[in-house]
């Protein structure tokens, strides 16, 4: 054989080992997720994430690549079973995606018994971590989103605060969470609980404004429902100083779709708007997002992209030790400390991010500014402020 | 105390018209046709759509998008009728499964043409306050669709009592054969009920766009809503509709006030209990005859 011929022969060995190393592997990993029903819209943002965690991963690990199987549960607990278990006959290694405690529970209780890891950050209730599964992780938790709402009023020193909570689980947890934890500063807490299908807010408002006179209002609950609470409040201009909520409130598409209502209104957010990303990885994210979907990412595919990043690492990891079907993956996840898109993520026995805490980011003049922590202060909070 | 009361029943009236007008239109199809739309719920959610989309996309006020809604409303209707129309035999019973799975396809149809986003009118006219007497709140939107509600539930009275085609409407949905005798087109008559009915749902989706928030689940909680008050008011009864949708409303608003907003939607299905223990034809229904 001639020198030529030999190299020829090396190069090209080289190149076929390149394209297929004996031991890569497409990971199919099940996206279990609401994309139809009353969760479609909070779904399908997360859905966004995910589909930009695989796109990234695939780029980027030369080894092994992703293969999302998405399943959408219709926003029901009993599709949300059958939709990991159709999952688990196509073959997937684990779940990412769930949204909702009550979605979520029975969920990851199936992909339990199947043996798979189930992550998620789409439900926040405490019960979710207190069942002793072996195979759940969520990066985020209520008590995440109660601590930044209670830092905020600290900060600005409230005596006073009106509760305003759906019955939904992970709202009511939040709410009490509130109330015993702002109760336990000296703050006078009333609460004020209403049905998921309540759509005039005014009688409840009439009474904070009437009887309870709070100094602020916390609205707990989701983005209909702080619309409702906000337009009864602006009718009503009950005499408080700040108003504020948690989740899907402090939002670009709360900006955009009600500027009327929310000039001043707080909200937990990972993010200000227009987004400032600056570690190289969440420059990454951005840049494939909007190369992907068109548009700039809300916190909702934020939280999709993380979880479902450190589940494609672990599961990664658990593939080169050939371990995923000896509980590897779980083992992976459990090793996990990292600093994420939204700060420092590791996980517990019980699956929790016990590091995880919000910021608290604030509409102004069509802008969210992230105004708590001040570490993480991207403007100077507004206070006394209201929409109105 | 009093102040609290007050606001709350006038809340209570306002949700009662905007009930009404929720309703009206599943009350009329299942008064003259014993059919109950499943699939009203979606109409008026698409009405609701529909006005999104041309203040969105044409600039229009709610309102003035209202023919166009009207047209392309009324036009889903007709094809609902249409295949209800196809049902030969129990159409009672058929017309419900067929109605629900037209409800099931117009919802996610409004999930892939508009996503889940939630919508309201950004014409801040509407959410303006108005304040009567000094103690009695309300937005523009709600005055202006509940006294829009009132006048329909008065004009769709008054088609049906004094009209020949609503007087044609009763008799197809009293005895078919004997209306046909009489020279009455019953399809007609059907048809005619099912675009009033999606006329109605038209304005019960502007209204809920301008003075509530839309998102494409809303149609099945719609479609409840307005049936419980079709039992309340008594099968066939339009100034029923107005009398249960206000009492309703008053009711789920007094609750709020008086205990707690948790218990509000509670409250509503013990009053409707009620009403089918004590007067099981609802508050203006016929009682049937015996013998």
């Amino acid at each position: 054989m001639s020198k030529s011929t030999l190299c020829v022969s090396a190069v090209a060995l080289s190149l076929m080992l390149g394209l297929a190393p004996a031991d890569a592997a497409e990971l199919k990993i099940g996206a279990e997720i609401p994309l139809s029903g009353n969760l479609a819209r909070v779904g399908s943002a997360m859905n966004e994430g995910i589909q930009v965690a695989a796109e990234m991963f695939n780029k980027k690990n030369g080894k092994h690549t992703v293969k999302v199987l998405v399943v959408d549960d219709e926003s029901s607990p009993a599709k949300a079973v059958g939709a990991v278990e159709k999952l688990a006959a196509d073959g997937v290694i684990a779940y990412t995606g769930g949204y909702g405690s009550n979605i979520i529970g029975p969920a990851s209780e199936a992909a339990e018994k199947l043996g798979k890891v189930y992550i998620t950050s789409g439900g926040v209730a405490s019960e979710l971590t207190k069942r002793g599964l072996k195979t759940f992780f969520r990066i985020n938790s209520s008590e995440g989103y109660a601590r930044a709402l209670m830092g905020m009023f600290s900060e600005v020193g409230i005596k006073s605060v009106a509760v305003v909570y759906s019955t939904k689980e992970a709202t009511e947890e939040v709410a009490k969470m509130l109330q015993t934890g702002l109760g336990a500063k000296g703050v006078k807490v009333t609460m004020h609980a209403f049905d998921p299908a309540t759509n005039d807010f005014k009688p409840i408002v009439h009474k904070i404004k009437l009887q309870d006179r709070p100094e602020a209002i916390a609205m707990i609950g989701y983005e209909n429902d702080y619309v409702g609470i906000l337009r009864a409040a602006k009718v009503l201009k009950p005499d408080i100083k700040t108003i504020a909520g948690v989740w899907s409130l402090a939002t670009s598409k709360m900006a955009a779709e009600f500027p009327d209502l929310m000039e001043n209104v707080s909200g937990t957010s990972t993010l200000s708007y227009p987004a400032v990303f600056t570690t190289p990885e969440a420059k990454e994210f951005a840049e494939t997002y909007q190369k992907m979907f068109n548009k700039a990412p809300d916190y909702l595919g934020i939280f999709g992209y993380v979880q479902s990043k450190l589940l494609f690492d672990a599961v990664a990891r658990a593939a080169d030790a050939g371990t995923i079907d000896k509980g590897g993956v779980a083992s992976e996840l459990r090793k996990t400390k990292t600093e994420s898109v939204i700060g420092k993520v590791s996980f517990d026995e019980a699956g929790d991010n016990p590091e995880f805490t919000h910021r608290m980011g604030q509409h102004q003049a069509g802008k969210v500014e992230l105004v708590w922590p001040l570490e993480a202060a991207t403007g100077k909070m507004k206070y006394p402020a209201l929409p109105w | 105390m009093i102040d609290l009361v007050a606001q709350s029943l006038f809340s209570g009236v306002l949700s009662g018209a905007y009930y009404a007008l929720i309703a009206l239109g599943l009350a009329l199809v299942f008064g003259t046709m014993r059919v109950i739309n499943l699939a009203h719920g979606e109409l008026v959610l698409l009405g609701a759509y529909i006005s999104y989309t041309a203040e969105e996309k044409l600039g229009l006020d709610p309102l003035a998008s209202l023919p166009l809604a009207l047209t392309l409303v009324v036009a889903t209707a007709m094809a609902v009728y249409y295949l209800i129309s196809l049902i030969k035999t129990d159409r009672e019973l058929n017309s419900l499964i067929l109605t629900f799975g037209i409800g099931v396809i117009l919802t996610n149809a409004v999930l892939m043409i508009w996503s889940a986003d939630i919508h309201s009118t950004t014409t801040p006219w509407y959410h303006d306050a108005t304040i009567l007497f000094d103690t009695l709140f309300a937005m523009q939107a709600e005055l202006v669709f509940a006294a829009l509600g009132i006048v329909l539930v008065g004009a769709v009275w008054w088609w049906l009592e004094k009209s020949w085609y609503g007087r044609a409407l009763r008799a197809v949905a009293s005895n078919r054969d004997a209306a046909k005798l009489m020279g009455v087109n019953p399809q007609l008559t059907e048809v005619l009920s099912f675009a009033v009915s999606g006329l109605l749902a038209t304005v019960a989706g502007v209204a809920i766009y301008t003075a509530k928030v839309i998102q494409p689940s809303l149609g099945h909680h719609l479609t409840v809503k307005a049936f419980i008050i079709t039992v309340l008011a008594g099968m066939g009864s339009v100034p029923g509709v107005l009398l249960g949708a206000v009492l309703l409303g008053v009711v789920e608003s007094l609750t709020v006030t008086l205990a707690s907003s948790a218990l509000q939607e509670l409250a509503g299905m013990v009053l409707f209990l009620v009403v089918l223990l004590l007067m099981p034809s609802g508050l203006f229904g016929r009682a049937k005859r015996r013998g």
